[in-house]
């Protein structure tokens, strides 16, 4: 998840038009065929890779979004050049991170994801010990109990729906613990769906209050953190601490159910790689790298030039948007054998699928957990997963189209 | 049983002793700073970097590619680096030094 403050996903269903299979005609029978085909091509079915060919010709593919051309990166080692040259490919561009821009669906800079250094290491510094959590012994404990407790109320041998009735309360639960507020708030956040980002103010005006409550009836949380932090002395603006919590309520969670419901919906399928997974602790480790490889839910982040540059051998102009495309890197031949399997103890496993450098995803050791955690939960709890149906999610854009998790997905469980 | 001495960044010196596993794992386990191993042990993160002693260079043996593609642009890397999810303990390791060098 991304490179990335957190994994910032495509966040609005309307302006990354994401579709489900029902209205993706394009594709509509290659996917059909494939799950009427006995679902062999079930998980992340053959709209596989659609950079190949690009990645292996040029390492470039122009993409167009609301008229813009951006060139997307595609080869892994030159994603990670990019990554490192902030000088050239900067993130100071408000609302610009994603490649369809942001200004509508938020009114301040996200932080510290579209900052540079000096400004960014010191915001980074400020909240990461923070989104650092995740990593101690409690907290780790606390989610494994979490994560079993879900999936034994989803062993019911009945149908249970994935998406809305597992992997989005489970985001938001752990969410919860991660900014240490009561369990109950996740309850509004469910509501909001798979993107915490829309258009209209809630996630702005729900942050705005709980600073405000936080200011008045201060409480050892993310909010009260935030209001207490200085830089250099000095206390963080109101601006400034929305534009922290935006990101963090934004970024990791359409990306996080994304990538739980295709580890649900993967085991149904390869039910002798859960058995697999049981054999060595270090499974879970590497397994959980490969799913976030394998899945890669967010396509792209994007840096801007200040001055004429250029990226993978092509010239940019000053003051255009480079992509930097995380699944096409997560399949670059040349670093990964055999990128379109899943291999469970891929060792190594350099994928970027929480972006690489100074901003890498803020948040990628809770969702490590989480995944982590899921898969320790499977292990010791589930004989056996029957995949009911499903709906792909797709992204499709004027450039490219490719599935980023599912919509929808009904098992059995037991 | 094989022993580590870590060299954290400001000259610490931290001993493992009876170190099994790859060697951020031991760190790890001795709360060694500035080793993450956020990855786990899978070469990605790149938060587990660190030096070679010159005298166990040879046992160690260099990096591997995947790891030498993330040291081609990091600063601060030489030909000691290595990173130590990918450096496993055995008897013939025993008494290796490592400074943690974190990019």
């Amino acid at each position: 998840m991304l490179s990335i403050e957190l994994l910032t996903g495509p966040k609005v269903s309307r302006v990354w038009k994401l579709v489900s299979i029902s209205l993706c005609n394009r594709f509509r029978t290659n996917i059909l065929d494939s799950y009427l085909l006995g679902g062999l091509f079930t998980f992340m079915p053959d709209i596989k890779d659609s950079f190949q060919e690009a990645r292996n010709n040029s390492g470039i593919q122009v993409t167009e979004f609301n008229g813009e051309k951006i060139p997307f990166v595609l080869g892994l080692k030159d994603i990670r050049k990019t990554l490192k040259d902030w000088q050239n490919f900067s993130s100071d561009h408000p609302f610009k991170i994603v490649p369809h821009s942001e200004d509508e669906l938020r009114s301040m800079r996200q932080i510290p994801i579209e900052m540079d250094p000096p400004e960014h290491t010191d915001f980074r510094a400020l909240v990461e010990p923070f989104f650092n959590r995740p990593t101690e012994p409690d907290y780790m404990e606390d989610m494994s109990r979490l994560i079993n407790s879900m999936i034994t109320d989803i062993i019911t041998g009945r149908e249970v729906e994935v998406v809305n009735e597992f992997a989005l309360p489970l985001q938001c639960r752990a969410l919860a613990r991660l900014l240490k507020v009561p369990e109950s708030e996740a309850d509004q956040w469910m509501e909001w769906g798979m993107h915490a980002l829309t258009e209209g103010s809630g996630l702005e005006q729900y942050t705005a209050e709980q600073f405000a409550r936080a200011e008045k009836q201060p409480e050892d949380n993310f909010f009260s953190m935030l209001n207490k932090a200085e830089l250099n002395g000095v206390k963080l603006t109101f601006e400034e601490k929305q534009g922290i919590a935006n990101v963090t309520f934004a970024g990791g969670k359409d990306t996080v159910i994304n990538v739980v419901s295709s580890i649900i919906v993967y085991f149904a399928e390869h039910p002798e790689d859960l058995i697999f997974l049981k054999e060595d602790e270090r499974y879970i480790m590497t397994a959980c790298e490969e799913f976030v490889r394998y899945v890669s839910p967010l396509t792209a982040i994007t840096r801007t030039c200040p001055h004429a540059t250029q990226v993978a051998g092509h010239n940019v102009p000053a003051a255009s948007r480079v992509g930097l495309c995380w699944p096409s890197a997560n399949r670059d031949e040349s670093v990964f054998e055999e990128p379109e399997k899943v291999i469970l103890d891929r060792m190594p496993n350099p994928h970027l699928g929480f972006g690489f450098g100074i901003h890498n995803c803020l948040g990628a050791p809770q969702a490590r957990l989480i995944i982590r955690s899921l898969l320790r939960a499977l292990c010791e709890q589930v004989k056996s997963i029957e995949l009911i149906s499903f709906e792909p999610r797709i992204e499709n854009e004027e450039s490219f189209t490719r599935q980023v998790g599912y919509d929808r997905v009904v098992v059995k469980i037991s | 049983m094989a022993k580590v001495t870590f060299i954290t960044e400001d000259g610490n010196k931290v001993m493992a002793n009876d170190a099994v596993g790859n060697l951020m794992e031991v760190a790890r386990e001795n709360d060694v700073e500035g080793i993450l191993g956020a990855c786990g042990g899978c070469c990605s993160c790149g938060t587990c970097h660190v030096r070679v002693h010159p005298d166990w260079l040879e046992k160690t043996g260099k990096a591997s590619e995947a790891e030498q593609d993330l040291f081609d642009i990091e600063e601060g890397t030489d030909e000691r680096s290595r990173l130590s999810c990918q450096v496993e303990m055995s008897d013939s390791l025993d008494g290796i030094v490592v400074e943690v060098a974190p990019f």
